[in-house]
């Protein structure tokens, strides 16, 4: 333990060194068993955590804050994760007539359950407060999957985060697509495919406000892109 | 979903591939939130770190390849090294968004579930080899983030001996943690 560089290995594991130190440090641990072997061992610690359940809604927060992370907050509406595959944002003002009715029942069925959530909340830096609205989706008929919407209201946006879990798997094509819907005029609002833990996640930003939409409804699609619903509704609350 | 591909995964991340991150995420999403947890003590400040730790991935701050070891230990420390930078300047804590959306998400896969008890047992069956004050070092030294000088203070021993008494305790996991690989502890 003469060498000085292995003098280092408590500083690099405890993050007091310099972004040159800790260069000079890995460096020295590729030729240090000791060293090495020392930090691979640190590296098991971690699993004394007991497992705690994240947030539901977590991981579309996290990966819309990085993917979307730039240095200046002035995002471009819908601009989104291909993983969680984008629909371009086309608004037609052709009315599906299998709209009404399919809703309809849904709501119907389905309207008691709903749970909501609103809380104010401001930013410790003074921001611009914001608004957010937790929606749990309710399944149609024989379906068994479930959902949370968050909508959250920023100046000048709405972002909308949906979570969903318990997902059957899709046939090769299918999606998943989110709907906002005003006066039975649905418009895309994101969509995902349910990774193999039968969980999938959308993240949607819109510039428009909360108090414009009705419902939110998520169908299952033959394919994706669709700018207005083919396939079924298997979950939808009003707004 | 075996764990080799974790650099393959690291690969692709690094040529900006979304769907490449989203898959690490969901394969580190719980243990990650847990450890940060452990260590945080508050869910909101774990999910700011768990989010900065994948900012960092994202953007290619810190890399890794194998000849750093094993891709856990990497972003373990990376998430720990995180986890210290908020603790040292910890923040007023703010009102927990997920307490007005509480759902339990769903289950985690079995075999991480497995592999994580197995891995837990290990590592705290080494740990318990350790005397009392080399346990309560590491967790002051390494989930605490304390500094030296408090370590000092706390564990009532000279500063000048905190950073080789910290060596020594690791040492000494390590060697337990070996010695059970070596008795097939280990599953590979
Ligand atoms: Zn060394």
């Amino acid at each position: 333990m003469t060498n000085v560089d292995c003098d280092r290995l408590v500083d690099y594991l405890n993050g007091t060194l310099s972004e040159d130190e800790i260069e000079q440090f890995e460096e020295h641990v590729k030729t240090c068993t000791e060293c090495q072997e020392i930090v691979e061992a640190t590296g098991e610690l971690p699993y004394l955590a007991d497992p705690v359940e994240p947030p539901a809604d977590m991981k579309a927060r996290i990966l819309s804050n990085v993917f979307e992370e730039k240095p200046e907050q002035n995002n471009p509406p819908a601009a989104l994760n291909p993983a969680m595959s984008p629909i371009p944002l086309h608004r037609k003002k052709s009315k599906p007539n299998i709209w009404r009715p399919l809703i309809a029942a849904v709501l119907l069925a389905s309207l008691l359950g709903n749970a909501y959530a609103f809380l104010q909340l401001s930013d410790q830096d003074d921001a611009p407060e914001t608004a957010i609205e937790s929606i749990e989706l309710q399944p149609s008929e024989a379906f068994a999957g479930t959902a949370t919407a968050e909508m959250i209201q920023e100046e000048g946006s709405l972002n909308l985060v949906v979570q969903a879990n318990q997902l059957a798997e899709l046939d090769a094509g299918q999606v998943y697509q989110v709907w906002l819907i005003k006066d039975d005029q649905p418009i895309p609002a994101g969509a995902f495919s349910p990774n193999p833990n039968g969980e999938g996640a959308s993240y949607y930003q819109l510039e428009e406000n909360l108090s414009e939409w009705d419902t939110i409804a998520i169908t299952l699609e033959p394919e994706t892109g669709n700018e207005l619903p083919e396939g079924e509704i298997v979950m939808s609350a009003g707004i | 979903m075996e764990k080799s591909t974790d650099t393959s995964l690291y690969l692709r991340i690094s040529e900006q591939d979304k769907a490449a991150l989203e898959q690490l995420y969901d394969r580190y999403e719980k243990i990650l939130f847990s450890f940060l947890y452990k260590m945080l003590e508050d869910r909101e400040l774990a999910e700011e770190a768990l989010q900065e730790v994948f900012i960092k991935i994202w953007r290619g701050k810190g890399v890794y390849d194998e000849s750093k070891g094993k891709f856990t230990s990497w972003l373990f420390r990376m998430a720990q090294n995180t986890a210290i930078d908020l603790i040292r300047k910890r923040k007023k804590p703010t009102v927990p968004i997920e307490e007005a959306a509480q759902m339990a998400s769903n289950d985690t896969p079995v075999d991480v579930q497995v592999e994580w008890q197995e891995k837990q047992e290990q590592i705290e069956t080494a740990v318990q080899r350790l005397s009392t004050e080399q346990q309560k070092m590491i967790d002051l030294f390494y989930f605490k983030g304390h500094t030296h000088e408090t370590i000092a203070d706390m564990c009532d021993i000279p500063l000048g001996t905190v950073k080789s008494r910290i060596r020594l305790a690791l040492k000494k996991l390590k060697t337990s943690l070996h010695g059970m690989q070596e008795r097939g502890a280990y599953d590979d």
